[in-house]
């Protein structure tokens, strides 16, 4: 019972740090690929959507062998920190950031393209800056966009399970989330658990997608100020 | 204050190039006609620096603005400009005032005798400042676009066509009410309209767009009362060179090849022109090009 609020803390840091992460790193390359014309983008479309096609056993394995610490990226992260990247959270973070990257990007990319550039123009004739233009004409704009990836990214770092196995196993306190918990405890055959588990998850998507149809889906509102 | 403005330079696109060579002092306002497509609102874009493609040079007050392919020399941000565009653009999701007061914000401090009251007023928004923006009627959006944009504090206004949604009551308070405000204010104005009588009322020269090129440059007045010789007809472009100047009779001498006409209007000794000569007839085959007597000076 204590393990599984310990799996359940886990889960939920997992999935907020992912996601705090994910918006300053997808915002400026959502914004190049909705605004650019350059002739890399559709390369780089398909770079960020390859982890909603690929069997995140792939992802984990190719992570796992770039993370190790016999890698580079790895030894040089154990050189750091004196942590290992593979088996431990940070690893995961850095996996869940790669594994939710279409998550966060698409609809911060859909939001920004539904900016015209007419407005920012309009903006710039105004007297703003191409910071002010986008802090205060195009991020309002984009909000539904933000809160669209926030939870999208967040729930499904929620439900990571291929990753998180291949390159994180299930160390309590450390890589066991909610969906390894849930795992072993239909492995061990202890249902109960595993309902109780299972059934919040069910829950929560639930409720993390009604939020996003319900707020994301006015047709507009207001800025005030 | 010397406020010439200078555009020289070219702009090409796939089925339009745009070709100026314009030195225009806008101490009096100035207005822009031309047919649609003739390049009146590039020629706005140019100036407001939205023109990438724009190679040349653009200066206004002496302040170089754009310069070969630089053309963010002088960002459009910092171009102490006003702007309303055919399409009002007013910011999505913000109410009236919010559109106003983001205008506001980012205006230098000036003496301004013309306040947020006064305007919103003048140009009937009072009761549409908690609408959101997208609630308006074309004509409310095209008011509400003119306050923002003189509510910006611009040195130089580019409007384009600002009135066009608005009826003709509205249309012609605004344009009585611009014409007082902005010499007040010492704000310089070029007005793109296809109407004769706004042009007439708030410009005093005036520039006849043709295909991307300046087909006549005038005094408003003198212009407008010969429309008839502007359009439909054909004419051949030649450019001729101002060799003398009369101020007090306000005629010019020009040098067009060997031939030297008088034309009325006053233009700077040395300026180069561009001149319409009328084709007689255009439609006979093998139709010489004679020149007719000039007459037009463009």
């Amino acid at each position: 019972m204590l393990g599984d609020l310990q799996a359940v803390l886990l889960t939920a840091l997992l999935a907020g740090t992912t996601t705090l992460l994910l918006v300053p790193i997808a915002s400026p390359l959502a914004w190049w690929l909705a605004r650019s014309a350059s002739p890399s983008r559709s390369f780089i479309e398909a770079v960020v959507a390859m982890p909603l096609v690929l069997p995140p056993t792939v992802l984990g394995f190719y992570l796992l062998i770039m993370l190790n610490p016999e890698s580079v990226v790895g030894g040089l992260w154990v050189e750091l920190t004196g942590d290992s990247l593979t088996f431990s959270f940070s690893g995961l973070v850095i996996a869940s950031v790669i594994y939710s990257l279409p998550f966060m990007v698409q609809p911060l990319q859909a939001a920004f393209r539904a900016v015209p550039e007419s407005v920012l123009e309009a903006a710039a004739t105004l007297g703003a800056s191409p910071r002010d233009r986008w802090l205060n004409v195009v991020l309002p704009m984009a909000k539904r966009g933000y809160l669209t990836g926030c939870v999208l990214t967040f729930a499904h770092t929620v439900g990571e399970f291929g990753v998180v196995l291949m390159m994180g196993g299930n160390i309590p306190g450390e890589t066991r989330v909610l969906s390894i918990a849930i795992y072993e405890h239909v492995e061990t055959l202890n249902y109960d658990a595993a309902h109780m588990l299972a059934l919040g998850l069910l829950f929560f998507s639930f409720l993390s997608l009604w939020l996003v149809y319900r707020y994301a889906g006015h047709r507009f509102e207001v800025v005030r100020g | 204050m010397s406020k010439q403005l200078v555009i020289e330079g070219s702009l090409q696109r796939a089925r339009f190039k745009l070709e100026l060579d314009l030195r225009i002092d806008l101490s009096d306002a100035l207005g822009i006609m031309g047919a649609t497509g003739a390049g009146k609102t590039t020629l706005l874009r140019v100036i407001a620096g939205l023109e990438r493609d724009f190679f040349g040079r653009v200066e206004f007050c002496g302040d170089l603005w754009h310069d070969g392919n630089q053309f963010d020399q002088v960002p459009t941000h910092q171009r102490g400009l006003g702007v309303v565009f055919q399409d009002s653009r007013l910011l999505p999701g913000r109410t009236v005032a919010s559109n106003l007061a983001f205008a506001m914000r980012r205006a230098p401090t000036v003496d301004a005798k013309l306040t947020c009251e006064t305007l919103t007023e003048a140009l009937d928004l009072n009761h549409l400042l908690t609408e959101p923006a997208e609630m308006l009627s074309g004509g409310e959006r095209q008011r509400a676009a003119l306050a923002r944009a003189l509510l910006a504090r611009p040195r130089l206004l580019l409007l384009d066509e600002p009135l066009s949604a608005n009826d003709a009551d509205h249309r012609q308070q605004l344009i009585a009410r611009l014409a007082e405000w902005l010499p007040a204010e010492d704000i310089s104005l070029v007005y793109v309209s296809h109407a004769a009588n706004e042009l007439a009322q708030l410009t005093r020269q005036l520039i006849v767009l043709e295909q991307g090129a300046v087909m006549a440059r005038g005094e408003t007045e003198l212009l407008l009362d010969a429309p008839s010789a502007l359009r439909n007809r054909a004419v051949k472009p030649m450019t001729a060179v101002v060799t003398a100047m009369d101020s007090v009779c306000g005629t010019t001498t020009l040098q067009l090849a060997d031939e030297h006409h008088g034309v009325v209007g006053a233009l700077a000794l040395g300026e180069r022109v561009v001149l319409q000569r009328e084709v007689a007839d255009a439609s006979g085959l093998g139709a010489s090009l004679q020149p007719e007597p000039e007459k037009n000076q463009d």
